[in-house]
């Protein structure tokens, strides 16, 4: 594995969109329904991320998340369901279990908000290239060497869990016992901290001087390879988020008017 | 083009007590290419990096004496300045990776986006550069998706573009296997050709004494010699710097069998073969005399 970074080129409408916009989607899809006062907007903006990941043929990626938040969510569906304060109005009953209403429409909440938050970050993680994410960043005035740590660790990562396994044979080839029971294997950790560790500092010095002599410290304005991802298809999606947030503010105020 | 001007050089790491240059002075013209032998532990990789300025500026420690390259004082001026006249590749291929880069091309084109270079000529750059060193075929691989002597060769690529007037190798080939060793070799051969001040260090004294004009011998972080190929390697003392001369010299040097012209034992492979011919003609002469 050379990066540890969920992108995939597809060839999308999202993967030609530029990252500026995908945040924004993301601001959006959070904002609105705390603007709009209810959670059917949020429901709204999980149709349209499931849309968008289906669209880009990313959606199978969605999956592993999807799978641990699910069974979270799960419990936290039964926990309130069952024994939230202020349950009284009864829904749902298994034998001697019942579920509340109250709960479960708490539960409700809860759910469409974390699935709101995945599924809308998926959106901008698995359709956009890590280096362009922050190279934009950069664009905008964000700091190189802020966005070098960034960047850097999706495919140092995976380099370092290498490094790791090839000290971890060499440790064992000297007779260092790995597998086994728990204590076997706290055991084994500590001789492999050392060489690690030293491994890893000397590594990331290396590294430093390479960086220095390929003038990552200059001062003067960067120059980028790669222009930058935008065209009008940004603009009008951009508008059209921040159309919605309006919107949805307003929707909120008249609904107090009202009231 | 930059010539060197190494004068009175002392240095001390920080926390150290032992000179790593000890008063260390020469000078290189344009287009030189010097080879840099010794010891482990002499000064050669200390040496590379005070040129680069690395030392003192990234290293800090006690530092005394001037480096001038061209008219640059080196500890006065900062690296990221210095990198636009002096290259420098280290030993390890895959630690001058920045792993911020997803292809080869986008991994060269670093140095040149920090320096601020247009986008235009970055491209040309890149181009040339690939081509240089015969990696054009990878430009849209991972860089850690390369062997380590395409990554090496990467490596240099990087520095080459941002057309340093002087480039140092400390040890390139040191963790290569054989082919990519060569790989490297034959990239620092076309270098030489193009006129860029070279510095190389290497144990591998056979390419030493093919490319080099001029090779320095270091001991203890004292300039020892400083002086051709053929003077260097015919030194009967090199046994205790720590240096190996070149496998033919070491059989002329056997046979006490010296170049024709010179007072020195052959230290390549086409002035041994010479050598080898005059002694074969001799021997057959003697017999049929």
């Amino acid at each position: 594995m050379k990066s540890i970074s969920l992108y995939e080129e597809k060839g999308s409408m999202l993967n030609r969109l530029g990252p500026e916009s995908k945040i924004l989607y993301i601001i959006a899809a959070l904002l609105s329904p705390m603007l709009a006062g209810t959670k059917w907007v949020g429901f709204g903006f999980i149709i349209c991320s499931v849309i968008l990941l289906v669209q880009s043929r990313v959606i199978k990626k969605t999956i592993p998340i999807l799978g641990v938040s699910g069974f979270i969510l799960l419990t936290v569906v039964i926990i309130q369901g069952l024994f939230r304060e202020g349950n009284v109005t009864p829904v749902l009953s298994l034998g001697k279990v019942i579920f509340y209403q109250e709960g479960l429409l708490f539960a409700w909440g809860i759910v469409i908000n974390v699935l709101n938050i995945l599924l809308c970050f998926c959106v901008l993680i698995l359709t956009t290239k890590p280096s362009d994410m922050v190279e934009n960043f950069v664009r905008h005035g964000f700091s190189p060497r802020l966005g070098y740590a960034v960047i850097s660790v999706f495919q140092i990562i995976p380099q370092m869990t290498e490094t790791m396994a090839t000290i971890t044979d060499a440790q064992r080839s000297r007779g260092m016992e790995t597998e086994g029971n728990l204590m076997v294997r706290i055991k084994a950790f500590i001789p492999l901290i050392s060489p690690v560790v030293m491994s890893s500092l000397i590594n990331t010095k290396e590294r430093a001087l390479a960086l220095e002599v390929r003038g990552f410290n200059a001062t003067n304005k960067k120059t980028f390879l790669n222009d930058q991802k935008r065209n009008a298809a940004d603009r009008y999606i951009e508008w059209s988020l921040i159309v919605v947030m309006i919107l949805a503010l307003v929707w909120r105020i008249l609904k107090w008017q009202v009231l | 083009m930059a010539g060197i001007i190494v004068k009175n050089i002392k240095y001390k790491y920080p926390a150290t007590d032992r000179l790593a240059l000890d008063d260390i002075s020469f000078t290189v013209e344009p287009g030189e290419f010097i080879g840099i032998i010794g010891r482990n532990g002499s000064g050669k990789s200390t040496l590379c990096q005070a040129i680069a300025g690395l030392v003192p500026n990234f290293y800090k420690g006690a530092y005394g004496g001037s480096i001038l390259v061209d008219d640059l004082v080196v500890k006065d001026t900062e690296i990221s300045d210095l990198c636009k006249r002096v290259g420098i590749v280290f030993q390890n291929p895959f630690n001058q990776v920045t792993g911020s880069k997803m292809t080869v091309y986008e991994e060269i084109a670093f140095g040149l986006e920090n320096l601020g270079i247009p986008k235009p000529e970055m491209i040309q750059r890149i181009d040339d550069a690939m081509e240089l060193l015969d990696i054009s075929r990878f430009k849209d691989r991972n860089p850690f998706d390369l062997s380590g002597g395409q990554m090496q060769r990467m490596a240099i690529a990087s520095i080459i573009a941002m057309k340093p007037d002087v480039m140092i190798l400390d040890e390139p080939t040191s963790q290569l296997d054989p082919q990519g060793r060569e790989e490297v070799f034959q990239a620092v051969h076309k270098l030489s050709q193009q006129g860029i001040t070279i510095f190389m260090v290497e144990h591998n004294m056979e390419k030493i004494a093919e490319y080099s004009s001029r090779v320095i011998l270091l001991d203890d972080g004292k300039l020892v010699a400083l002086d051709t190929p053929g003077k260097i390697f015919s030194r009967m003392d090199l046994p205790e710097y720590g240096v190996t001369e070149p496998a033919f010299t070491t059989i002329c040097k056997g046979l006490h069998l010296k170049c024709k012209n010179t007072d020195e034992y052959p230290v390549t492979l086409k002035e041994a073969e010479e050598v080898f011919r005059v002694y074969q003609s001799q021997k057959e002469e003697n017999r049929n005399g």
